[in-house]
């Protein structure tokens, strides 16, 4: 018998789960766990750095809202209500809080999901990761399981320094429906995270689109105002997003007043954008893994 | 011994010049981070406005000016973005530096080298001072056609004068983070906070009045405030440069202070870690 033989004498034999059946389901399922678990032990050993993360996103809705209070010299604005039909002057820290926490789950999509398989090629462990029997997406799902729960702590430490400094007007009984869409507005922007991923993996300069694309969504996105101040194509555009029709949809139960009219509409809207998001993300990254798979430029930078 | 320090000139400025070449070099290479640098801070202050607009129903705030000087927000804003993208580009280019040398492998190289290398760091501030300026020109131009942003010829000079102040403050800074990330190594913690700090405590968006007295004492160390307001007061608010004079005498106090201190914290972390032998650790 031959050394190699004798090796493989000890070890039992696995079969792994394939094609669509349950046992696969059941694997891929696991391996979207480990992939978040992994990435939490990862973040959780530079404990400083978790800390600056998690508090970054509040540091950066400051200025926003210390800007728009001084603009209009108090927390009210007549020019808002006009523009957005509500019943009284709106407020404008509410309205920006809103905005502003929707934003954070953008980057997540962006830049957590965007580019966890970018990360794996700087840890140096994108071909190990690549070879097994795993489905890539799965990798790039664990990712964004990982970022959404970061995402939910920062956006947790934004609402209670908001809520304690200023004061939030918002409907508890609005929570359930704004979450619904809120869950709807989240799948878009998986697809868009995993369409990122590829993109990430085709051009080797990644974080430029990613930045570029966050700049541009943020702009088309009403986070800090409505989309009437926009000029008409970029209106159009920002239809292209879940974020311009999901915050209007969360803000209409969450805020006193808010005209609630058309929430079916943004219901349907955003069903739609989903399948459209996640086929085309899918759709991409396995195009984009096929080709750089097949130039061999799958460990290059 | 004046043919010794002309010779130690000649070659300390051939440093300089060979660390500047490098990383216009390193620019070039990658034409998209240029275009990147030049749009994209402008993409970064266009939220701010439209905000404006939406929450004040015009162009002008007269609640704002009650702070600012000026009912025009829009000025302000884009004046604040423009300076503010010195301070990422110093804390990201230079701060970040010598981390960047770390990951391509060459940094002990570097500090291996027969060299003060105060001067490589010369090098590589004075090849970020040339790209954060073509960037703040370009965008400047951009504001001037798109944003209606005036600028009359009378302030150019106390203008530049006024950044060139900033650019050396900065750079003091960003020379402590390199110290840092010498010892370290979490460069871009480092730089991320610091970046913060100015975000918040600078008046990039709002002016500085609006900020608790505790707030008001932290900006007050910064070289960003002081250069805020010299810029806006000469080309926002039209006074005359003898106005600013408190600000640029402040601004070139901090110059010196982070400089002297940059330098020395340097000098100091390099001896440690060269002793210590971590100079390649990650």
């Amino acid at each position: 018998m031959t050394k190699t033989g004798e090796r493989m004498q000890g070890f039992k034999r696995v079969s792994c789960p394939a094609g669509v059946s349950w046992a696969n389901l059941k694997a891929e399922l696991r391996a979207i766990w480990e992939s978040n678990v992994k990435v939490w032990k990862i973040e959780l050993a530079y404990p400083i750095s978790f800390l600056r993360e998690c508090v970054q996103p509040l540091v950066m809705l400051l200025p926003f809202l210390l800007y728009g209070l001084i603009l209009i010299g108090g927390r009210y604005s007549e020019a808002l209500q006009g523009l957005l039909g509500t019943v009284n002057p709106v407020d404008v820290v509410t309205y920006i809080f809103t905005g502003y926490m929707v934003m954070g789950f953008i980057g997540t999509a962006i830049w957590a999901m965007g580019f966890s398989i970018r990360r794996e090629q700087w840890f140096g462990t994108l071909e190990a990761i690549y070879v097994t029997p795993t489905s890539r997406l799965s990798l790039v799902l664990g990712m964004a399981l990982h970022s959404t729960l970061h995402q939910s702590i920062s956006v947790g430490i934004e609402f209670l320094v908001i809520y304690a400094v200023f004061g939030l007007a918002l409907k508890i009984q609005g929570i359930l429906p704004a979450l619904a869409i809120f869950a709807l507005m989240m799948l878009a922007l998986y697809g868009f995270g995993i369409l990122i991923s590829a993109l990430a993996l085709f051009l080797k300069e990644g974080w430029i689109v990613a930045e570029g694309l966050y700049s541009i969504l943020m702009i088309l996105s009403p986070v800090a105002y409505p989309l009437a101040v926009l000029p008409n194509v970029a209106r159009q555009a920002s239809g292209v997003f879940p974020t311009g029709s999901a915050l209007i949809g969360m803000r209409s139960f969450l805020m006193e007043g808010y005209p609630s009219q058309g929430v079916g509409t943004i219901f349907l809207h955003l069903l739609a954008l989903d399948a459209a998001w996640i086929l085309f993300g899918i759709l991409v990254f396995y195009l984009v893994d096929v080709y750089i798979r097949s130039r061999g430029s799958l460990g290059k930078y | 011994m004046k043919l010794a320090i002309s010779k130690d000139l000649t070659a300390n400025s051939y440093i300089i010049w060979s660390e500047l070449v490098k990383n216009m070099k390193f620019l070039m290479a990658y034409p998209v981070v240029f275009v990147f640098w030049t749009i994209f801070p402008i993409f970064w202050f266009i939220p701010f406005l439209l905000q404006g607009q939406a929450f004040v129903g015009g162009l002008q705030s007269p609640e704002f000016a009650k702070l600012a000087g000026t009912p025009n927000f829009v000025a302000f804003v884009i004046l604040g973005g423009i300076l503010n993208s010195y301070v990422l580009t110093s804390l990201y280019g230079v701060g970040e530096s010598m981390r960047r040398e770390a990951y391509r492998g060459t940094l002990d190289y570097l500090l291996s080298s027969p060299c003060n290398k105060a001067f490589i760091l010369i090098g590589k501030a004075m090849s970020q001072s040339i790209s954060s300026t073509l960037y703040t020109i370009t965008q400047l131009a951009v504001c001037i056609l798109f944003f209606g942003i005036e600028i009359t010829l009378g302030v150019i000079m106390p203008v530049l004068l006024i950044i060139i102040l900033l650019i050396l403050g900065l750079y003091g800074i960003a020379l402590m983070l390199a110290a840092l990330s010498l010892r370290y190594k979490q460069a871009h913690d480092l730089a991320h906070t610091l970046e913060n700090i100015f975000y918040v405590f600078s008046p990039v968006r709002y002016p500085v009045q609006s900020l608790p007295s505790w707030a008001q004492m932290v900006s007050a160390i910064l070289p960003l405030t002081y250069a805020l307001i010299a810029v806006r007061s000469l080309m926002l608010l039209k006074y005359n440069v003898t106005a600013v004079y408190y600000e640029i005498l402040v601004l070139f106090i901090i110059d010196v202070v982070a400089i002297f201190l940059g330098f020395y914290l340097f000098n100091w972390m390099e001896e440690r870690t060269k002793k210590s032998g971590t100079i390649s650790h990650y």
